[in-house]
């Protein structure tokens, strides 16, 4: 028989897609422009290479959680990054697991466990 | 503040950031619709019971706000059901973000009510006007999560406001029809934008 809490901690829903730092950021920067973000914003704002940014796209792209549009711009190509319906979706549930473990991790050091490491109390 | 409440704080500003960005599908057609019928009847009632308004503004007033609540509570309830099962995690923050673009127009309008009613009677007459621009406002500040033509709304309330407090004083005052067209047609309006404006249709999630 299964203790009750078993599983308590698994955290399934923090989707391994999402759970990178780069990709969380690029996210994060998404899902506040519906309308999408041009390539070099996104870059800026994330801070990250050409190279490293493409790949992380790629990876969104690949799951369908952001989808890449080419256009004009003063006859300029112009690349956009938009977060999908199903990457808002997804995004959501993530927010929610990983709030989760913030409370979690806040209940477990209030009951005397002493505080996760790198998430001491201030 | 602990890492911890710092943690959440973030998570939190993130899902208002989210709910900023995402068209708020709480408000349901069928509802507005129901409040412009609503406020049609409400007209042909206060014709029928109340032929001179004017000798009796207490009831005229009782009638209209008994309509504006009732109208009120039915949106406001159905839009906790939609934004429960339309927006999901983002429920919570959409929810507050439509109340708090509304909310300083509903509490305005029912201050000049109060203020009116109890202070000066004399200048009543001014309510439906009043009522139809302070709408407006709060159509105006909804709009930016709502579909574009919402605006269109907006501006009839404005319109049908002003042009209120320019026909519906003296000898017209307190007509059924001050109230009744602008906002059963208004509501009409609402209805259909959020019909046909919603991307996707009005019950997409």
């Amino acid at each position: 028989m299964n203790a009750p809490d078993t599983g308590r901690y698994a955290y399934d829903g923090l989707d391994r897609v999402i759970h990178e730092r780069a990709r969380l950021g690029v996210l994060t920067s998404l899902v506040g422009h519906p309308q999408g973000l041009a390539f070099g914003d996104l870059r800026r704002l994330c801070e990250l290479t050409d190279g490293n940014l493409n790949r992380h796209i790629a990876t969104l792209q690949e799951a369908g959680l952001v989808e890449v549009t080419k256009q004009f711009e003063r006859n300029r190509p112009l690349t956009v990054c938009k977060i999908t319906d199903q990457g808002r979706e997804r995004f959501q549930d993530y927010l929610a697991v990983l709030e989760q473990v913030v409370r979690d991790a806040a209940e477990a050091a209030k009951a005397g466990a002493g505080p996760l490491p790198g998430l001491a109390p201030a | 503040m602990s890492e911890f409440d710092r943690a959440l704080a973030e998570i939190t500003a993130i899902r208002g950031q989210m709910a900023r960005a995402v068209e708020f599908r709480g408000y349901g057609p069928a509802t507005f619709a129901a409040t412009g019928v609503l406020a049609g009847a409400a007209a042909v009632a206060q014709t029928m019971l109340l032929p001179a308004p004017a000798a009796n503004t207490t009831a005229w007033l009782g009638i209209w706000v008994a309509v504006a609540a009732a109208s009120a509570a039915t949106i406001g309830f159905e839009m906790v059901g939609r934004s429960k099962r339309l927006h999901s995690n983002l429920a919570g923050p959409m929810l507050r973000a439509a109340v708090e673009q509304f909310m300083p127009s509903a509490v305005a309008g029912g201050a000049i009510t109060a203020v009116l009613a109890l202070a000066a009677p004399q200048a009543l007459w001014m309510m439906p006007g009043l009522w139809q621009i302070v709408f407006a406002l709060g159509v105006f500040s909804s709009c930016r999560f709502l579909p574009k033509a919402m605006a269109l709304v907006g501006f009839w309330y404005l319109g049908s406001g002003l042009a209120c407090l320019a026909f519906a004083g003296g000898a017209a005052a307190f007509a059924p029809w001050a109230m009744g067209v602008p906002f059963g047609v208004g509501q009409l309006l609402v209805a259909l934008v959020l019909r046909f404006g919603l991307e996707g249709g009005d019950e997409r999630p």
